[in-house]
């Protein structure tokens, strides 16, 4: 892009939003009367479930799934998550088929949030590792102490792609992690259709020290 | 303070993108967990063996500073190759419980105090001496567990057997794999499964008897799914007396009356040679037919005895004995449609299908295990599945070391490292690695579990050490053995890491190590030896349970037996024990190899693991010039045994007409003392309840969460009813999880066990049920 077509662009842009506020403002008045049904291909239907979506919601930034809920439902870093939701009883069988919600996520109506997407869904026995809570209390209490999780960014340079924190076993699916409405804000890219994330990304792990390059003479 | 350039970048780069996100989510402190203060943050990674099941996957545990802060699977482990299941990914949080035990306590007045833990193990030794010139080396007891290190069951062993001259050395494994042995040796004469886990990758049918894999050996069963997911041709039948996780992930679901499995078990054999599916080529060259006693009893008495006695028999025979067993007849008996046996028998003999069974407690905690374990390896035999990748009847371990500890060291009676007290030639070697005068150990095994709590209740026993295991939540027929623990003049001893039902009827208690606190080997189901070093310290005063048992001996007068330093005790006692092994039939690999890998199978032989045992391709101990050689047994053949279906030793009559059985559930290890102190796990299942069928639930009223009495002939225990929770059993049926401390169902059960393997069996008895 040279630098005419960029402020275009920018022009086009700047139109867009200028018009959308104006719709934003004017649509409530509009839409009250005489509108006939079906009008501009069930416009007003489309407008309500727009309009009573709240904005929190649509952006994914609702502050229910945050770092610190993700941390929260967690002993360590890396730690199995533990659902944060009421399973069936039994938790096996098709009322507890966890994958077909967290397989694709979307939005579930019920938790009235967006699903967060499991990293490997070819593990079909999910209750192996995630168990829910069924009380607050303990049998009696722990001295466990953990480190903390990495920090975000840890960029080497001003600007450059942060590195990988953690290790990629059973973490590797970045996609389901880190794009769509149901992953973390915190932790969320703009850019997921880039797609080879590893192209700009590497692993340096947050637990492990960094390795200085000696020659092999 | 001189910043670079470079590092000010970096630095601003971290702080701004907190600061995003902190700003963005007010008042979080990101992190629920509290943390390792002064912590960098960086993990040191160690390989373990879980502390928990017998799978045995290889964890690698995080440690910062001298705390263990987080796991992850082993990549480099076989068995798990780095997934593991919730109590292994959360297993390091059990060593962190409040209450750890961390100073050895002696009951002083009839009450626990604590002392240095010099003192504690002078006083053992004192008692022991006193004991034993009192009332006779016999009268002094060491009860141990599968989850005993190696070294900790060979110290054992070595005390015990060897300087003492006492055969009173038992472990709880006898209520969790004695009938799997006794079914090894009686089909092949030796011990241990023949295939290994490699086997889920090959086999196109899974067969689970009685046995919840989903729960119990998640790790395995998720191994088996994954299969299913990649190849089309795979099928896995659950075959069992209660509906359960496995049974809803499996493609079918057989329900039987509880003890029919081996009228089951038979008619699936009358089908095979009904439907000529015999692998003659195999059955000619490599088994043979034998019958043994019927109507063998359930010990039920003190001082019950029996031996069984081999006869040879024809395939005539075998098959004459079959025709009780038609499927219409074992319909009848079992429940189980005869189309649904002839679809198993099917299955077993479809020549173009691998085919392997698992089984566990199911099979193994039954008042005849051994014949059922006998008649499942029946069926491999004829149809000549077994030893080859896929084929493989493959009995489960319930504990990190049932094998390694409890069947290899033989920390049971009848046992020696190598061999059994019976034998001259075994007694000898041991008494010449041992430095031991000839005749130090008693030819005579003295008592089997349930006998050795028997002897303590009645005052033949007086001093029992008891490590790494809980019996006052286990026993069977719990009370009378707590009284028996209670009773004026016994002295127990209870080495544990935290507060137990067991701990509180002990006389000294000494804190143990756990265990990534010492170093110390585990093996697992599958003949895979895995060592582990001290990756942590142990707390206070704490102390491995070996070293304990060292220290003992050399009060004793022992120090010629037990030389060794701290620094390398576990390695020199390693190279002591391998010693016993010392043939391809069962070479372990030395200390170095063990430490450098993620587990090592045995026979380990010219620096390569056996994976398929009997069969000449893989196994080096093979001499026949056959495929296969069977060469446990002197005939050089596999014996398939002729045993009949024998009733219960308790079953629902009017008055006590439901069926009990007690298990175990997915979040929790045994009786839940080190579980129950991780959170996770506790919050998940956080109290023990008794599964109802809905519709006697109905038919009696009670709702979920209602409180029900359980009453049987020995006792009862109230708790909550759950319908339709985890597990719902048949009809008649009611079953409990035993990890509840709060809710003994030991207390109800009964003490009955298999007159060959001396086994309990926790699986059947009557109760009835009364609204509390
Ligand atoms: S399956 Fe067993 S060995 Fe594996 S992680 Fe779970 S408890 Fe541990």
């Amino acid at each position: 892009m040279n630098r005419s077509e960029r402020n275009t662009s920018r022009i086009k842009l700047g139109f867009a939003a200028f018009c959308l506020s104006w719709v934003l403002l004017a649509l409530p008045a509009v839409a009250a009367d005489n509108i006939p049904y079906g009008f501009d291909s069930g416009g007003e239907k489309i407008f309500t479930r727009y309009n009573e979506t709240p904005f929190s919601a649509m952006s994914g930034t609702d502050g229910r799934r945050n770092l610190n809920s993700f941390y929260e439902l967690r002993q360590y870093p890396g730690s199995p998550p533990r659902i944060p939701h009421k399973v069936f009883p039994s938790f096996s069988g098709e009322q507890a088929d966890c994958i077909a919600c967290h397989g694709r996520g979307g939005y579930d109506v019920e938790q009235d949030t967006y699903v967060p997407v499991t990293p490997h869904p070819e593990n079909e026995l999910c209750y192996q590792c995630h168990v829910p809570k069924l009380t607050d209390e303990l049998f009696v209490g722990t001295n466990w102490l953990s480190i903390p999780p990495p920090k975000l960014g840890n960029s080497q340079l001003g600007g450059s792609p942060p590195p990988i924190p953690h290790s990629l076993q059973l973490r590797g699916d970045c996609i389901a992690c880190h794009t769509g409405s149901g992953a973390v804000a915190g932790i969320r890219v703009d850019h997921g259709s880039r797609g080879n994330c590893r192209q700009c990304h590497v692993e340096f792990l947050a637990t492990e020290p960094a390795l200085e390059f000696t020659r092999n003479k | 303070m001189k910043i670079d350039r470079r590092s000010f970048i970096k630095s601003a780069a971290a702080t701004s993108a907190v600061a995003t996100a902190t700003s963005l989510f007010p008042g979080i402190s990101f992190a629920s967990w509290k943390q390792l203060e002064g912590a960098t943050g960086m993990i040191r990674w160690e390989k373990a063996p879980c502390r928990f099941c017998g799978t045995g996957c290889g964890v690698l545990v995080g440690v910062s500073g001298d705390r263990a802060v987080a796991v992850k699977g082993d990549p480099a482990c076989s068995v798990n190759k780095g997934l593991c299941c919730v109590k292994g990914y959360h297993s390091v949080q059990a060593l962190y419980g409040k209450d750890r035990l961390t100073k050895a306590q002696v009951r002083k007045n009839g009450k626990m105090v604590e002392v240095p833990i010099q003192e504690a193990l002078d006083i053992i030794a004192a008692k022991m001496k006193e004991t034993i010139d009192k009332h006779g080396k016999d009268s002094v007891a060491m009860y141990g567990s599968g989850q005993w290190t190696i070294p900790d069951g060979y110290v054992a062993s070595k005390l015990f057997k060897g300087c003492i001259g006492t055969n009173n050395v038992e472990a709880n494994a006898r209520l969790c794999m004695a009938s799997a042995v006794t079914g090894f040796l009686t089909s092949f004469g030796v011990d241990e499964p023949m295939g290994c886990y490699e086997d889920i990758d090959y086999a196109n049918v899974f067969i689970t008897w009685g046995n919840n894999m989903a729960e119990m050996h998640p790790v395995l069963f998720s191994r088996m799914l994954a299969q299913r997911k990649r190849r089309n041709d795979v099928t896995i039948i659950d075959f069992a007396t209660r509906t359960t996780r496995t049974s809803q992930a499996s493609d079918k679901s057989i329900l039987f009356k509880p003890q029919t499995d081996l009228a089951v078990a038979n008619a699936i054999c009358y089908e095979i040679i009904r439907n000529d599916w015999v692998n003659w080529d195999f059955v000619n060259k490599h088994v043979s037919f034998h019958k043994g006693k019927t109507n063998i009893g359930y010990g039920l008495e003190d001082k019950f005895k029996f031996k069984d006695k081999a006869e040879g028999i024809d395939f005539e025979q075998f098959k004459t004995f079959l025709k009780d067993y038609t499927p219409e007849k074992v319909e009848k008996m079992s429940g189980v449609p005869a189309r649904d046996i002839r679809y198993l028998a099917s299955l077993y003999g479809d020549p173009t299908k691998k085919v392997t069974s698992f089984w566990c407690m199911g099979m193994n905690q039954h008042t005849r295990g051994t014949w059922i374990n006998n008649l499942v390896y029946n069926i491999h035999l004829l149809v000549g599945k077994i030893s080859t990748p896929g084929n493989s009847p493959f009995s489960l371990t319930g504990q990190p070391s049932a094998c390694g500890t409890v069947r290899e060291v033989g920390t049971l009676t009848h046992k020696l490292p190598h061999g059994v007290v019976m034998k001259p030639k075994a007694r000898e070697l041991a008494e010449k690695i041992w430095e031991l005068p000839a005749g130090s150990i008693d030819p005579k095994p003295t008592y089997h579990t349930v006998a050795m709590f028997r002897a303590l209740d009645r005052g033949d026993i007086r001093f029992m050490w008891i490590q790494v295991t809980n019996p006052m939540v286990t026993m069977p027929k719990l009370k009378r053995y707590r009284d028996g623990a209670l009773k004026e003049d016994r002295f127990i001893v209870v080495s544990d890491v935290y507060p137990t039902p067991t701990t509180d009827v002990a006389d000294v208690i000494l804190p143990a190590a756990m265990w990534v606190e010492q170093e110390g080997m585990f093996g697992n189901s599958e003949r895979r030896t895995q060592h582990f070093d001290e990756i942590v310290p142990p707390p206070g005063e704490a102390m491995s349970d070996t070293w304990q048992i060292i220290e003992v001996a050399r009060r004793l007068g022992f120090e010629k037996q037990f030389p060794w330093s701290q620094e390398e005790y576990i390695g020199k006692i390693w190279e002591e024990y391998r010693r016993f092994h010392d043939s391809p039939k069962h070479n372990m690999a030395p200390y170095k190899v063990l430490k450098a890998r993620s587990g090592v199978q045995w026979p380990f032989v010219n620096g390569k693991e056996t994976r398929w045992r009997f069969n000449a391709k893989h196994d080096p101990a093979c001499t026949s010039g056959e495929d296969f050689h069977f060469y446990g047994k002197k005939d050089n053949r596999a014996w398939i045994w002729a045993r009949p279906y024998e009733p219960a030793a308790e079953s629902p009559d009017q008055e006590y007409n439901f069926w009990l059985n007690t298990g175990r559930v997915i979040e929790h290890w045994h009786t839940g003392s080190m579980t129950r102190r991780v959170p996770v796990l506790h919050n998940a299942m956080p109290s023990a309840y008794v599964e109802i069928n809905p519709e006697d639930a109905a038919d009696m009223g009670i709702v979920n969460g209602e409180m029900i009495k359980i009453i049987s002939r020995r006792g009862e225990v109230t708790m909550p009813a759950s319908i339709n929770g985890r597990g719902v059993p048949t009809r008649g049926q009611v079953f409990v999880p035993f990890f509840d401390e709060k809710y003994l169902i030991n207390e109800v059960t009964l003490d009955a066990f298999c007159p060959i393997s001396k086994q309990p069996d926790y699986k059947k008895c009557a109760v009835k049920l009364e609204k509390a």
